[in-house]
C-alpha cells in the first residue's frame, strides 16, 4: 500500500467494499430476524453508514425509494439533537415526514458508534413498519387529508438509552399500533441490524484505524462526486421541461400537476419543481426526501452503476421543491402515498425531460403505481390480529433497444413480491389466479412490458381492505409514436354475484383508486390489475418476427397484431406464419419517421442584473421543547434542523450557497416568492 | 483399501468440461498418478471419456472406483440447450415462471432485460386442482381434469414450432410440499400416457415453500434430464463393453457423490458436479501446504470458477441461479462462475473499449491459434503472442498451436483500438485478470474476509498462467500450483465423500411439540439418507449430521441449529431450543424471552467417508536446469529472455527465480520477474513474491 492511504486506490476500493459490506450485513440481519414479510420477503428497507458529520459513507438500499431521503433524514436528526445528546448504547427512532422522513410508515432507527470513546459515526436503518395506527389498517390511510389520520407520528425519541430500554416510549408505540407484535418484532430486527453493524464497524476500525477510515472516506466521497459529474457530462447541457400528474379516479377525475424544469449544465443538474401544483388535501403529497429520491433515482439510471453511492455522488444534483407544494409537503399535510405513487411519477418526469436530451437512453413511462393493497383482520385459525401491505409488479416502458420488462416492481422499489404460498399461509386470502394480461403492454417498435392480474378470494368471515392506486384513468405514456400502456384496475366481485365491479359500484366509494376500510366478506373476490408500460417508437415499425413471437407466446393478440402493429398473420396447418405481402400492403402507406428528436435550450446563466447576496449571519433555531414544527430553506425547500442562514433582507436559507442561488437563479426567473412560508 | 473394502486396484477420476475431458488414474498402492487430457466431444461427451480411458492404457476391469464430474448439465442450462419443457401447474398460475419475483437485478439500470424462464409460455398448462396451505382440497383433481390435461399435452406436442425435439415434463402444483398426492397422481397418469417422456415432480425435486423457486428448480431438473440420462447411459454402456464391472458414481453439487444409475433421476443435484471436485481438491492441496484459508481458482477454456475455503470449511448454499431470477434450489458448494477462460473472446465494444468475455470460442472452433476456423482473438491467442504459451508444447504437443493465426487475430483487435499488437495482447490478459480478481473480491472482501490471509490454489489449464498476476491484484499470500493443475477437478473426484442431504418441511411450535412424531420423522430421514447412501455405493458407517431450521414464531427466515445427539426427548428438545436462543443472541444481540419458537424444517446429512488416496513423494534429485529459453513479454513491450523448465523435472531441491515458465502436459505456470517458485515433497509448487 502507498504512503498516503487516502490516495491509495486499493485501500479505497477495499474500504469502500468493506463499508458496503457492513450495510449489506445489516440488511441480511434485518431480513433474517424480521416478522413481516415486507422485510423478509420484500426487503422494504435500507441500511446506511454515516460519518460523524452525518455524511453518508455507504449504503445498501434494498429499496431505491429511500435513496435520497436517507441522506437527509440522519443528517437532519443529528443536527437537530446535537452530537452531545447521544451516548454509547443509544438507539433513536423517528418517522416524522416533515423531518426528512419518507412517509409515516417508514421508521428510521439510528445508533451512534463510538471507538475508543470517540464518536466515529452512525449506523442507521430505515424500514417500512406494516402497521402504525391511524384511520386505516396497514398504515396506509388512502383517504387521509392530514397527518393525524395517518398513524402515530414520532419525533426523534430514544428507544434505548445507554443500553437500557426506554419503556415509556415503547409503551406509547405499542398502544397506538394495531398489531404491536409485528412492530415489536420488526423494531427489534432493525435494532439487531444496528448491533451487527456496530460490531462490524469496530472490526473495520481495528483493521484500518480511525484516522485512515476518515481520510479514505473523505477521499471516497470526493471520488464519487468527480465520477458523478463526469457521468452527468454525458448528457448535453440544456434546459428540459416535462410535466405529468397524479390522479384520483373519481367522476370527474381529479388531477394534481407536477412540473419540472431540469437544467443540465457542465456536470451539474438542477431539478426545479417550482411551478408544480400546491400541496393537496390527500395522501399523494411528497416529502422533500421523496421528491429528491425520485430525482436521484432517475439520474442514477444515467450514470455508471459502479459510482459509489455515498454523499459525494449526490453533490452535483440540486432539487428545488417549494414548501407547501405537492412536491414538499408541510404540516399538517398527508403524504403516505407520495413514496409509493408520486415517486415513480417524478422518476418518469425526469425520464420524460431527458428524453429530449438523450432519446436513446430513456424509456417510455413505466406502469407507475405500486398498486397498494392493504388488509387486516383477525385470522380465523389463530385468533390473532394480522395486517399486510401488498404491492404488485407493473409493465415497464419500451426502450430504444429492447421491449419493456413485464410485471416488474416500480422504479422506487426493488422488492421481490410475496410468494402466493407464503401469502396464503399467513393471511386468509386465497389466490385464485395470478397471470400476465395480454395486450396490456403499450404497442411500439419496442413494446411496453405487460401488467398482471391477480384474483384473491376472502377465506375468513371478514377482512378490512384499503387501497391506493394511480394510472387508473391516465394511461402510462409512450414515446416517439409508441402507444400508451394499459391502465391499472381494482375490482371486486361480491360473493354470489356474477361480475367484477369497481369499488364505487359495489360499495359506493367516491373514488375507485383511493379506498379505505371497506369490509369484505367470505367468498368476495378482489381483482388487482397492474398497468402495462408505454411503447417506444411506432408499432407499425416493429419487426414482424417479434410481433409473431409475441402472438405465439400470448403477449399480443392476433387482433392487435393486425390492427395496431399492422402485421398480417395466417394460420397454416395449425401454425402461425407472417403474411409478408399482406403486411407490406397494410404497412406500406405509413410514413417512416423515427419521431426521435432532441429538444434543448441553453441552460440559463446567471442574469446580469442578478442581485448579489446582501450579507447575512448564522442563527441558532430556538423553540419550546415540545414544538415539533420545522423550518424550511426558502430556496431549495429542505428542512433546516438547527442552524439558519439569515440573509441580510431577512430570508432564511439552509446555507449561504442557497442564498446566492436564490438571487442568481430564482429571483430573476420567478420574482419575489409569495407563498405563506415567507414572513 | 477401496471403499467397498475391496482389494487395491486403480481409481479413476473423470472430469468432463465444455472444452476438455480429463482423466486421472491413481494406483491405490503406490499413489502413482497417470493423467490424460483430450478435447471434449460435446455432441457425445462419453466418446472423449472412453477415448481417454483407452489412451491411459488401463484395463477398466481393474478399476475399483470410478467417479465422474461433469459440466454437461450446467452448460446445457447456461446455454439454454436443455430439453423443451412442458410445465404443468395449478390452473390460474400458469404464468408463475414468467411472473417470477418482480425484482430487478440492478437498482439503476434501464438496459437490463429480465431473463425468460427455460420454458415457452404456450407450453405452460393449467390443471383443475387446488390444495390449500393446510393441505386441504379446495378443488379436487378429477379424472376428467387429467384427461383434459393429457389432451392438452398431446396438442402441444403436435406443435412443431417449439424446438428442440427432446421433451420433458415439469409438474408443480401449489402447496405440493404440504400434500403431494395431486402431483403424484398426475405423474402416474402422465407416465402411463407418455411413457417415453421423463417427468420431474416438484415435491420430489425441491419440496420447498415458495412456488416460483420450486417451479424454476423443477423446470431446470426436467430440462437436463434427457440429456444427462442419455450421457450416463452411453458412458455406462461403453464402460461395460470394455469390461468394467463395478458400479460407478457421479459428483453431486454438494461435493458428495452418488451412484450413476440414480443421478439420471434427479439431475438437478448434479448441476454443479463439475465444479465441486475442484474445490475439494483445492482444500486438500491447501491443507498440504498448511493453509486453512484458500481461494480456489479454476480457469479452463470457457469459464473460471472461484471458491472460498475459510478456516478449512467449505460453505454450502441452496441459492444458485442459472442467471439472475432463475433460481435452482438444491444443495450446492458455494462458488462463483464467470465467463473468463482461455477461449474468452476479446472484442471492442460500442464505447471503443476492449472487453474480454463472457463469450467464448469454446472447444470448436476454439481460439484462432487452434486453426479450426476461429477468427476472433482470445485470451489463449494473447498468451501465445506474448510468448507465455509454447505453441509446440500445448497439451504435450498433441494440439500444436498456430502462432501465426494467433498473431493475426490479435493484430486485428489491436488495429480496432489503435495500439501495437503486443500492447493489445497485454491488455487482453490484464482485463481477464482484473475481471477474475473482482469476482474474488466479491467472495472475500465483501464478506469481511481479508484476502491477505488467503492462499490462492490455481488450477485448470489456464489457472497457473494467470495466477501470479491475480495474486498481485488482490494481495493473496502464496500461490499454490498442484501437480497436474489441468486435472485438479478430476483429482478432486477421487477425494469426494458420498453425501446425501434430506429435508422435511413441517411447522412445529415449541409450546406444543409432538416429540414422538418428530423423533420418528427424524429417524425416518436418517434411515432414508443411510439407505440412499447404500444405494449410492457406501457400505460403511455413515457420519450423520442432524439439524433443524428454527425461528421465532412469526418470522420468515430460519437459523440452522444442530440437533443434539440421541433420541428426541424432552431433554434434547430443551437443549435444541436453548441452542437456538444462544445462537440468536450471539448473532443478533438479543433474545425474545417467552416467545414461541418454531421449527420449520428438519435436515439430515449422511456422509460416507471415502478413503483419501495420497500422491507419491518425489524422488530426491539435484536442482534441475532449464530445458530451453525463449522471449516472453511480461508487463512491458520489451520481452525478457526467459528460461523454460519442465514441471516433471522439478523437485524440492529447486528454487526458481522469475522470470521463468514451467511447462507440463496440461498447463503452463508463469513465474513473473520478482517471484520465487519452490516445490513441496509431493510436487505441490508454491509461488511467492520476493
Amino acid at each position: 500500500m502507498g504512503t498516503d492511504p487516502a490516495r491509495d486506490l486499493v485501500t479505497q476500493t477495499v474500504l469502500y467494499n468493506r463499508l458496503v459490506g457492513v450495510c449489506r450485513e445489516m440488511g441480511t440481519t434485518m431480513m433474517r430476524t424480521a416478522y413481516s414479510p415486507i422485510f423478509s420477503e420484500s426487503r422494504d428497507f435500507s441500511c446506511v453508514l454515516f460519518d460523524r458529520e452525518g455524511r453518508m459513507l455507504a449504503q445498501t438500499e434494498f429499496c431505491p425509494a429511500q435513496v435520497g431521503a436517507i441522506r437527509f433524514v440522519v443528517k437532519w436528526l443529528i443536527a437537530e439533537l446535537g452530537e452531545d445528546a447521544m451516548k454509547p448504547g443509544d438507539v433513536i427512532v423517528h418517522n416524522d415526514p416533515y423531518r426528512g422522513g419518507v412517509h409515516m410508515p417508514e421508521h428510521v432507527v439510528i445508533k451512534p458508534v463510538y471507538y475508543d470513546g470517540e464518536l466515529f459515526g452512525y449506523v442507521a436503518n430505515i424500514a417500512h413498519l406494516v402497521e402504525i395506527g391511524g384511520m386505516a389498517v396497514g398504515g396506509f390511510a388512502a383517504t387521509a387529508t392530514e397527518v393525524y389520520q395517518e398513524g402515530l407520528r414520532l419525533p426523534p425519541v430514544w428507544l434505548i438509552r445507554e443500553g437500557e430500554y426506554n419503556h415509556d416510549v415503547w409503551r406509547v408505540i405499542m398502544s397506538n399500533h394495531r398489531a404491536p407484535r409485528y412492530s415489536w418484532g420488526d423494531l427489534h430486527a432493525m435494532i439487531a441490524s444496528l448491533t451487527v453493524a456496530e460490531r462490524r464497524c469496530h472490526e473495520l476500525l481495528d483493521a484500518f484505524g480511525l484516522e485512515t477510515v476518515r481520510q479514505v472516506s473523505s477521499a471516497l466521497m470526493d471520488h464519487a462526486e468527480r465520477w458523478m459529474r463526469n457521468e452527468i457530462r454525458s448528457i448535453p447541457d440544456g434546459e428540459y421541461e416535462f410535466a405529468d400528474h397524479m390522479e384520483d379516479a373519481r367522476d370527474p377525475p381529479a388531477r394534481d400537476w407536477i412540473r419540472l424544469r431540469l437544467i443540465v449544465n457542465d456536470g451539474e443538474i438542477v431539478a426545479d419543481f417550482t411551478e408544480s401544483d400546491p400541496q393537496a388535501a390527500h395522501v399523494l403529497n411528497c416529502t422533500y426526501g421523496v421528491t429528491a429520491s425520485g430525482v436521484y433515482n432517475a439520474i442514477f439510471h444515467f450514470a455508471d452503476n459502479d459510482v459509489p453511492h455515498n454523499d459525494g455522488a449526490y453533490r452535483p444534483i440540486t432539487v428545488i421543491a417549494r414548501p407547501g407544494s405537492i412536491v414538499n409537503v408541510i404540516h399538517p399535510g398527508a403524504s403516505v402515498g407520495g413514496n409509493t405513487e408520486t415517486h415513480p411519477r417524478i422518476w418518469g418526469i425526469v425520464m420524460g425531460a431527458l428524453a429530449q436530451a438523450v432519446p436513446d437512453r430513456v424509456s417510455a413511462a413505466t406502469g407507475g403505481t405500486s398498486c397498494n393493497f392493504l388488509f387486516g383482520g383477525t385470522h380465523p385459525d389463530s385468533g390473532h390480529y394480522y395486517v399486510h401491505y401488498h404491492f404488485d409488479g407493473v409493465g415497464w416502458g419500451g426502450r430504444a433497444a429492447a421491449d419493456g420488462n413485464s410485471h416488474q416492481v416500480v422504479p422506487n422499489g426493488n422488492c421481490p413480491a410475496t410468494p402466493v404460498e407464503i401469502f396464503e399461509t399467513r393471511y386468509p386470502f386465497m389466490a385464485r389466479a395470478y397471470r400476465l394480461r395480454t395486450d396490456s403492454g403499450g404497442a411500439g417498435t419496442q413494446r411496453g412490458g405487460l401488467g398482471s392480474d391477480r384474483i384473491l378470494e376472502v377465506r375468513a368471515p371478514s377482512i378490512t381492505v384499503s387501497a391506493l392506486f394511480d394510472r387508473m384513468v391516465s394511461r402510462p405514456w409512450g414515446l416517439y409514436g409508441g402507444h400508451t400502456g394499459d391502465p391499472s384496475r381494482l375490482l371486486v366481485r361480491p360473493a354470489g354475484t356474477p361480475t367484477f365491479q369497481t369499488f364505487g359500484e359495489a360499495f359506493g366509494t367516491n373514488s375507485n383508486s383511493r379506498i379505505a376500510n371497506i369490509e369484505l366478506r367470505e367468498g368476495d373476490e378482489v381483482l388487482i390489475g397492474s398497468p402495462g408500460g408505454g411503447g417506444y417508437g411506432a408499432p407499425e415499425q416493429r419487426d414482424p418476427e417479434h410481433v409473431l413471437r409475441d402472438v405465439r407466446e400470448g403477449f399480443v393478440s392476433v387482433l392487435a397484431a393486425r390492427d395496431v402493429y399492422r402485421v398480417v398473420l395466417d394460420e397454416i396447418d395449425g401454425q402461425l406464419l407472417i403474411d409478408g405481402a399482406g403486411t407490406e400492403a397494410l404497412r406500406g402507406a405509413l410514413a417512416h419517421d423515427s419521431g426521435l428528436e432532441r429538444i434543448a435550450r441553453d441552460p440559463l446563466r446567471p442574469s446580469a442584473d442578478a442581485q448579489p447576496p446582501q450579507g447575512g449571519r448564522w442563527e441558532r433555531l430556538t423553540g419550546d421543547w415540545w414544538q415539533t414544527d420545522v423550518t424550511n430553506c426558502e430556496f431549495c425547500g429542505q428542512v433546516i434542523p438547527s442552524d439558519i442562514w439569515r440573509a441580510g433582507d431577512g430570508h432564511q436559507f439552509c446555507s449561504p450557497d442557497c442564498d446566492a442561488r436564490y438571487r442568481t437563479y430564482w429571483l430573476p426567473r420567478y420574482g419575489q416568492r409569495t407563498d405563506a412560508r415567507v414572513q | 483399501m477401496g471403499r467397498d473394502g475391496a482389494v487395491l486396484g486403480v481409481r479413476i477420476g473423470i472430469d468432463t468440461g465444455g472444452t476438455f475431458t480429463d482423466l486421472v488414474v491413481m494406483d491405490e498402492a503406490s499413489g502413482q498418478v497417470d493423467v490424460v487430457k483430450l478435447p471434449s466431444t460435446p455432441d457425445l461427451p462419453s466418446r472423449a471419456i472412453l477415448a481417454a480411458l483407452e489412451q491411459a492404457g488401463i484395463d477398466p476391469a481393474n478399476a475399483t472406483y470410478l467417479v465422474l464430474g461433469t459440466t454437461v448439465a450446467v452448460n446445457a442450462l447456461l446455454q439454454r440447450r436443455g430439453a423443451r419443457v412442458i410445465y404443468i401447474t395449478t390452473e390460474g398460475f400458469e404464468d408463475v415462471p414468467f411472473l417470477q419475483r418482480v425484482d430487478r437485478k440492478f437498482h439503476y439500470d434501464l438496459d437490463w432485460e429480465r431473463p425468460l424462464p427455460l420454458v415457452a409460455r404456450r407450453d405452460c398448462l393449467g390443471t383443475q386442482e387446488r390444495i390449500n396451505y393446510r393441505g386441504e382440497t379446495v378443488t379436487p383433481l378429477t379424472s376428467d381434469g387429467i384427461e383434459n390435461l393429457v389432451g392438452a399435452i398431446r396438442e402441444r406436442l403436435a406443435d412443431a414450432e417449439v424446438e428442440p425435439a427432446d421433451v420433458a415434463i415439469a409438474l408443480n402444483f401449489l402447496f405440493s410440499f404440504v400434500r403431494p398426492d395431486h402431483e403424484a397422481n398426475v405423474r402416474e397418469a402422465l407416465t402411463e400416457a407418455f411413457p417415453k417422456i421423463p417427468i420431474s415432480a416438484s415435491h420430489e425435486v425441491a419440496p420447498i415453500w415458495r412456488e416460483y423457486e420450486r417451479a424454476s428448480t423443477t423446470i431446470a431438473d426436467a430440462a437436463v434430464k434427457p440429456l444427462l440420462s442419455r450421457f450416463i447411459g452411453a458412458l455406462d454402456y461403453g464402460l461395460r463393453e470394455r469390461g468394467f464391472t463395478r458400479s460407478w458414481s457421479v459428483m453431486k453439487s454438494n461435493g458428495g457423490q452418488m451412484l450413476a444409475e440414480t443421478a439420471g433421476e434427479r439431475p438437478v443435484q448434479t448441476v454443479l458436479s463439475g465444479l465441486s471436485g475442484g474445490i475439494i481438491a483445492g482444500q486438500a492441496f491447501g491443507a498440504e501446504a498448511g493453509a486453512s484459508n484458500v481461494i480456489t481458482f479454476d480457469m479452463g477454456g470457457t469459464s473460471t470458477d472461484v471458491g472460498v475455503v475459510a478456516d478449512n470449511r467449505i460453505r454450502y448454499t441452496t441459492a444458485w441461479e442459472i442467471e439472475f431470477g432463475l433460481p435452482v434450489a438444491a444443495p450446492f458448494i458455494e462458488m462463483t462462475t464467470m465467463g473468463a477462460g482461455g477461449g474468452s473472446i476479446a472484442r471492442v465494444n460500442k464505447g471503443g473499449l476492449l472487453q474480454v468475455g463472457p463469450q467464448s470460442a469454446g472447444a470448436v472452433p476454439g481460439p484462432a491459434c487452434y486453426a479450426q476456423g476461429g477468427q476472433e482473438a482470445t485470451v489463449t491467442d494473447a498468451n501465445v503472442v506474448l510468448g507465455r504459451l509454447n505453441p509446440y508444447n500445448f497439451l504435450g504437443g498433441d494440439l500444436p498451436l498456430d502462432a501465426d493465426l494467433a498473431f493475426k487475430a490479435i493484430e486485428r483487435t489491436a488495429r480496432e483500438v489503435g495500439i501495437p499488437p503486443v500492447d493489445a495482447a497485454l491488455a487482453v490478459v490484464e482485463i481477464a485478470v482484473e475481471n477474475i480478481a473482482e469476482a474474488m473480491r466479491l467472495l472475500t472482501v465483501q464478506r469481511g474476509l481479508d484476502p491477505r490471509v488467503f492462499s490462492l490454489v490455481a488450477f485448470g489449464g489456464a489457472g497457473p498462467l494467470h495466477a501470479a498476476a491475480i495474486a498481485r491484484v488482490i494481495g493473496t499470500r502464496a500461490t499454490l500450483i498442484p501437480p497436474h493443475p489441468g486435472l485438479c477437478s478430476a483429482f478432486g473426484t477421487l477425494l469426494a465423500d458420498i453425501r446425501v442431504d434430506k429435508t422435511w418441511t413441517h411447522l412445529v411450535r415449541s409450546d406444543a411439540p409432538d416429540l414422538a412424531e418428530l423423533d420418528s420423522r427424524l429417524n425416518a430421514l436418517v434411515q432414508e439418507a443411510v439407505a440412499d447412501l447404500g444405494r449410492e455405493g457406501f457400505g460403511g458407517e455413515a457420519a450423520i449430521r442432524r439439524s433443524a431450521n428454527m425461528r421465532y414464531l412469526g418470522q420468515n427466515y430460519e437459523e440452522e441449529i444442530p440437533i443434539p445427539d440421541g433420541a428426541l426427548t424432552q431433554g434434547t428438545w430443551q437443549r435444541l431450543i436453548d441452542g437456538f436462543e444462544q445462537h440468536y443472541e450471539a448473532e443478533y444481540g438479543y433474545r425474545i424471552s417467552n416467545e414461541v419458537i418454531e421449527v420449520v424444517q428438519l435436515n439430515v446429512s449422511a456422509v460416507g467417508e471415502a478413503s483419501k488416496p495420497q500422491l507419491s513423494t518425489l524422488p530426491e534429485r539435484p536442482p534441475t536446469a532449464a530445458r530451453a529459453q525463449r522471449r516472453v513479454y511480461f508487463d512491458s513491450r520489451e520481452p525478457a529472455a526467459c528460461p523454460i523448465y519442465e514441471r516433471g523435472d522439478l523437485s524440492p531441491a529447486d528454487v526458481i527465480q522469475g522470470p521463468a515458465v514451467i511447462e507440463e502436459l496440461d498447463s503452463t505456470t508463469l513465474v513473473h520477474p520478482g517471484q520465487t517458485l519452490t516445490v513441496g515433497p509431493r510436487g505441490l509448487a508454491s509461488l511467492v513474491w520476493a
